[in-house]
């Protein structure tokens, strides 16, 4: 009778509970916050932030940390800014070059990442901390700490044209969710992220190259944060250095709220969906009901504390650092 | 000699191999006065770097510090006129508070130390942001020189600066080899599993470390604040970079266990050379972040003890 309320089925549907509470909570609050309008607005700011947090899910499914996303969204946008407009500025020229040039050096930023946290056996969250600090110094020293603008109108497009009541961006930010749910699910390297999250021993004894797949995560990772990083510069018009500001403690929040455990093996892209709607659910709903936003900060702050003691299973953690 | 017999030793060695080449490159390096002024200038960053060493001691991490010393920057400037000199307590106060938080998450609560210190440290922000009402605050110039002008004179002209740095090296080196608390840190830095086993109260002892680290990084933003007169919720940024790689060139690896205070002491005089010759090679300021980046890693991959990590994650 009372089994279907475990341990389990309370830590998989409790974030979409919490989401679904905060929705009813501001709307019973402010009555315009349960309007089309405002959830357009909810998902253009949720956007960026969802690719990101994407990527990262990948790392934390293993158990590992990334930390270098700032950095890797702001080189990524700036490249892609310098690019496109060197390339004609429109992306009706060979200016779409750009997008996949983007993604090359996520890719890359993620996979050097990937490799000096392998070959080098660097704890990842100090790994790529470092390696985010690098990447904003480079943005830094590309742009001179100027602002590129990027403002062709078949590129903005990606906001201003909207389709039922939603701009392209949110559906390009689900078509990438799908793509992300299915290399999850569907494919050999999405498996073995749970592989190694679940017990990395077992998954060496089972003859699985973990280095190789942990490099392949944060490429992976580092090509989500260069979508993340597009979807950024097409919301704004404008890269910069500071393009990669707060993506951290905002992707990491999310995929930790949304119900993917930080000692890895459980949880997935839809929790992080759920998570980043949560995240900006409450930004918006705080704005809307009339606080004061240096609130969100602290809020979102013991928000994370929270989830990730609700989420980690005493019986089997013995200390941590 | 053995590569593990030199290793401890890397440290003052790299340190006065720079200094020299520096010295060589640039004659005017070697100035005493200019070298007084060059090391009171990285005051703020070592105070907040001697308490990051207690974290890192013990194989945590205190990503907290530079949000604590920007939300302590806003204290002391808004409660200077109230309290006076007495401000230095609450400054103090709030960094250690908040870092015990941060330790009770990670011991009690299973947080990890990079998760609980970063979430705390936007909790400092939002603090820091409510204090300042999001502006750029200034200290009253006869308030400030009343309370804390005796901060930046001289004595037989040694900095009084240096002497509190000083005067906190010796109180951070005292409370770690001269007492118990200082040789359990070393127990759980060096095996946190044998530490409790042979019955050490492992949960305070770790908090205690967490509030230290927040304590020391409260002093450095109090310093920081007087000396350039105001407070800001973003006035200490780009403080962590430093304080980190301060920490780890000096020699006390991610893993714990060995280096200490003494260790930061060299690895801050480190920064401050290498910050010295990019002056003088003329490294842009919007270059130097990349290349602490880059050093960061260099000085993880050389310390840390794999030995240690069985996996790593």
């Amino acid at each position: 009778m009372n089994n279907w309320l475990t341990r389990d089925n309370l830590i998989r549907w409790a974030p979409l509970l919490v989401l679904l509470a905060l929705i009813c909570l501001f709307a019973l609050i402010e009555p315009r916050f349960f309007s089309v309008r405002n959830a357009a607005r909810i998902a253009i700011a949720s956007t960026p932030a969802l690719m990101v947090a994407i990527g990262v899910t990948f790392i934390i499914i293993m158990g590992s940390i990334d930390l270098s996303m700032e950095g890797t969204v702001s080189v990524c946008a700036v490249i892609f800014a310098f690019a496109f407009i060197a390339l004609g500025g429109t992306l009706a020229s060979f200016a779409w070059l750009a997008l996949p040039l983007a993604l090359l050096v996520g890719a890359a930023v993620g996979l050097l990442n990937g490799l000096i946290h392998v070959r080098f056996k660097i704890p990842s969250f100090m790994c790529s901390l470092a390696i985010g600090f690098v990447g904003t110094g480079f943005a830094l020293l590309l742009t001179g700490g100027d602002r590129v603008r990027v403002e062709d109108e078949l590129f903005r497009s990606l906001l201003t044209i909207r389709f039922l009541n939603f701009p392209i961006m949110v559906y390009v930010a689900l078509a990438c969710l799908v793509l992300a749910w299915f290399i999850q699910s569907h494919t050999k390297l999405g498996r073995n992220f749970y592989a190694i999250g679940g017990g990395e021993e077992l998954a060496t004894s089972s003859g699985l190259n973990v280095g190789r797949v942990r490099a392949l995560a944060f490429m992976l990772a580092g090509m989500f944060y260069a979508i993340g990083a597009l979807l950024a510069v097409g919301r704004i018009g404008i890269a910069e250095t500071a393009t990669g500001n707060n993506f951290m403690f905002v992707s990491i929040t999310a995929v930790v709220v949304g119900g993917t455990a930080l000692w890895g093996g459980i949880g997935g892209v839809w929790n992080t969906l759920v998570g980043v709607l949560i995240v900006n659910v409450i930004n918006n709903g705080m704005v809307v009901i009339g606080l004061p936003n240096f609130v969100q900060d602290a809020v979102l702050g013991i928000l994370v504390i929270t989830a990730v003691v609700l989420s980690t299973n005493r019986k089997t953690v013995a200390f941590v650092k | 000699m053995s590569m593990e017999r030199i290793k401890p030793h890397f440290p003052w060695i790299t340190l006065i191999v720079l200094g020299t080449l520096v010295g060589i490159a640039n004659p005017s390096f070697f100035n005493p006065a200019g070298l007084v002024s060059l090391t009171a200038d990285v005051v703020p960053l070592f105070i907040m770097a001697l308490g990051m060493t207690f974290a890192i001691y013990i194989g945590g991490i205190d990503l907290s510090v530079q949000q604590l010393a920007n939300m302590v920057t806003v204290i002391a400037t808004v409660y200077l006129a109230q309290f006076g000199i007495a401000v230095a307590v609450i400054c103090i106060a709030a960094g250690f508070l908040i870092g015990a938080i941060s330790g009770y998450a990670t011991t009690r609560l299973y947080v990890p130390s990079f998760v609980s210190t970063l979430a705390m440290g936007f909790v400092a922000l939002s603090v820091a942001k409510y204090l300042s009402g999001q502006r750029a605050l200034y200290m009253d110039a006869e308030l400030r020189n009343a309370s804390f002008g005796w901060m930046f004179d001289n004595t037989a002209g040694v900095p009084h600066e240096l002497i509190i740095a000083a005067v906190l090296l010796l109180l951070a080196w005292f409370l770690q080899t001269r007492t118990s608390f200082g040789r359990s840190l070393k127990a759980v830095g060096a095996g946190e599993l044998a530490a409790v086993a042979s019955g050490l109260n492992v949960n305070r002892i770790k908090i205690l470390a967490f509030a230290i680290s927040g304590g020391f990084a409260g002093i450095a933003g109090l310093i920081f604040s007087v000396k350039l007169s105001g407070g800001d919720a973003n006035l200490a940024n780009g403080f962590l970079l430093l304080a980190i790689v301060a920490v780890l060139v000096g020699g006390t690896p991610l893993t714990g266990g060995v280096g200490g205070v003494l260790n930061t002491a060299i690895g801050t005089l480190i920064v401050m050379v290498i910050r010295a010759a990019m002056v003088y090679l003329e490294v842009a300021a919007t270059q130097q972040q990349m290349i602490f980046g880059i050093i960061l890693i260099i000085a993880i991959g050389l310390t840390i003890d794999r030995t240690k990590l069985r996996i790593v994650k």
